[in-house]
């Protein structure tokens, strides 16, 4: 089975910034966001996330699945959340202004009926939602694409993480592909035996118990190979004074002003949020079609 | 090193106290902060995190050596390439209950090799999981899956589980007596679907009749194997507050309703993975228990 990761080298403006800025960025524009519900706020933010996306110069083919999935449980998770109607309520609006009021509805199987009203502030609420998750999917799913995998240990020391943790997160990123390698072979060799994964019989416990001959040998070889290793590293005394890393990551200006502009955004946006900005914004002809 | 945990402790204490002053002293408008919450709400659970660590700071669980290092690095592989493989093959599912046996693996390092393997598998796992299939970085459910491993971990807590498995269930008793008792007292609430006051009585009988369930559980599997018993029990509480985390993390993140993020998000998440946790991680640990009888380590 071949492991492959999704990053491959592509010389961008984005792949040339230290990771640890990159990080430092992605996660001050996700603590950023959620910090409003004004969708023209919100809309400058998915902005700054599809600019890292394009810079990054991935393609919609290689990203596809990714997309159409997350669009897929987005698109879902806000029709309900529009259909239960309580996710802004008392939080980003407290009066609604009726558009249309659809039902009685009634809910197959349990036989509920409902009746749904379409406000303003629901509609605008669930278009925020929607727009403020494509923005937080889209900066994050840039990351895996254009940041090396073997930099990822470094990274996070670089980010204060301890040398330990630094060198489990680097040593996991390089056990993928063995691991990958050994599930292969030992599925092969359960498919020799007649087991086939893709057409397990019997109920759903008799199901999930049949993926155990899967499971056990690839976790077990692991876990007993991992003896060697441990072994290994005490002898070359691991833990006992910190660690040198064979690639070096060094800040550039480039990296320094994302850093500063990452501070800043996440500044700028927890005082404007204290300060009552950003809340729910519903459009005056929208208000104005629901008479309001 | 426990200078530093306290640096850390006082600054988030003093994080959190800003942002509750700040909350009073903007009046009484309580949703001004409602933008930062997550934040507040991400930062208590570090801090129960490190409080729970310093009153436990001379436990050997929380100890990290060579081994751990190397568990920790494994455990993680594994649960990338299996969420992976699991997310890749086209697999047979029963209804809503997804196959998903990968969710094992946290749960089983954990319990085994203690907390902070635990939460590391969970936790850099599903960063690598998300990596290899290019789903991007998402800290809440990372997080999430960390606290999967971490919870079923605590087990080495106690010097004998048997100890252990007794306060797990006073505590699981408590706590459903107590939602129960809260359902009983304040029946009538706003319905998630209908908007309209509803009596939602029959959950407290749902709640009793369940937590019974799982008690009884436990006595049955404890005649087997002692760890069997304590695995699933120190696992379901695991998933519950892991996913329940993630999920209620998102009802700030994205604005979800309650009703969204417990019918859409933690329902479909938590029941399947407790199912296969339940099968799985005994066979995983039977397994590994003959083979540590061989090696003798």
């Amino acid at each position: 089975m071949l492991i492959a990761w999704k990053y491959r080298e592509r010389n961008t403006v984005i792949q040339r910034l230290d990771p640890r800025a990159r990080l430092i960025f992605m996660l001050s524009v996700l603590v950023s966001v959620i910090q409003f519900w004004d969708l023209r706020i919100i809309l400058g933010f998915l902005t700054v996330a599809l600019g890292q996306y394009f810079l990054a110069k991935l393609t919609w083919r290689e990203t596809r699945r990714p997309w159409l999935l997350m669009g897929c449980i987005i698109v879902f998770l806000t029709f309900l959340t529009f259909l239960t109607g309580r996710g802004g309520v008392g939080t980003a609006y407290h009066e609604e202004h009726l558009l249309a009021r659809l039902g009685p509805l009634s809910l197959p199987i349990v036989g509920w009926s409902f009746t749904l009203d379409v406000t303003a502030e629901k509609t605008v609420f669930a278009i925020s939602q929607m727009v403020r998750m494509f923005a937080i999917t889209a900066i994050a799913i840039t990351i895996p694409y254009t940041i090396d995998p073997s930099l990822y240990g470094v990274t996070f020391r670089g980010l204060g993480l301890p040398d330990k943790f630094a060198y489990a997160m680097d040593l996991a990123f390089r056990y993928v592909p063995t691991l990958g390698r050994d599930f292969s072979i030992t599925l092969d060799a359960q498919r020799a035996r007649g087991y086939e994964v893709e057409k397990l019989s019997g109920g759903i416990i008799s199901q999930i118990r049949k993926l155990a001959p899967l499971l056990v040998p690839v976790t077990i070889n692991a876990i007993v190979g991992a003896e060697d290793v441990i072994d290994a590293m005490d002898l070359r005394c691991f833990g006992i004074g910190p660690r040198t890393w064979v690639r070096e990551l060094k800040y550039g200006r480039a990296d320094r002003a994302l850093i500063v502009v990452s501070v800043l955004i996440f500044a700028a946006s927890t005082a404007t949020s204290i300060m009552g900005y950003g809340r729910l914004w519903v459009p005056g002809f929208v208000l104005a079609w629901a008479g309001g | 090193m426990t200078k530093k945990l306290i640096g850390w402790l006082v600054v988030m204490v003093a994080f959190i106290a800003i942002m509750l002053l700040a909350n009073v002293l903007l009046g009484p408008d309580a949703d001004k902060l409602q933008g930062v919450y997550w934040i507040v709400f991400t930062a208590i659970a570090v801090v129960i995190l490190i409080v729970l660590y310093l009153i436990s700071a001379d436990n050997k669980a929380w100890e990290v050596g060579t081994r751990q290092v190397v568990y920790m690095a494994i455990g993680a592989a594994l649960y990338g390439v299996f969420n992976w493989i699991f997310n890749t093959i086209p697999m047979p599912s029963v209804s809503q209950v997804a196959l998903r046996p990968s969710v094992c693996i946290p749960i089983f390092f954990g319990y085994v090799f203690g907390p902070v393997v635990g939460f590391f598998t969970g936790a850099v796992g599903n960063i690598i999981g998300d990596f290899l299939t290019g789903w991007g970085v998402y800290p809440a459910w990372d997080i999430a899956n960390g606290f999967m491993g971490l919870i079923p971990g605590l087990v080495l807590l106690f010097a004998d589980k048997k100890r252990s498995l007794n306060f797990l269930t006073i505590v699981f008793g408590v706590l459903t007596l107590g939602v129960a008792a809260l359902i009983f007292i304040n029946p009538k609430v706003v319905g998630p679907w209908t908007g309209e006051i509803e009596d939602f009585s029959f959950w407290a009988w749902a709640f009793l009749i369940g937590g019974a369930v799982v008690i009884a559980g436990r006595f049955v599997l404890e005649r087997i194997n002692e760890d069997l018993a304590a695995v699933n029990i120190w696992g379901s509480l695991g998933i519950i507050l892991g996913i329940g985390y993630a999920a209620l993390a998102d009802i700030w993140i994205n604005g979800y309703s309650l009703a969204t993020a417990l019918i859409g998000e933690f329902a479909p998440a938590a029941g399947p993975n407790i199912l296969n946790a339940m099968i799985l991680v005994p066979i995983l640990l039977g397994a590994y228990q003959a083979v540590q009888a061989r090696i003798g380590r």
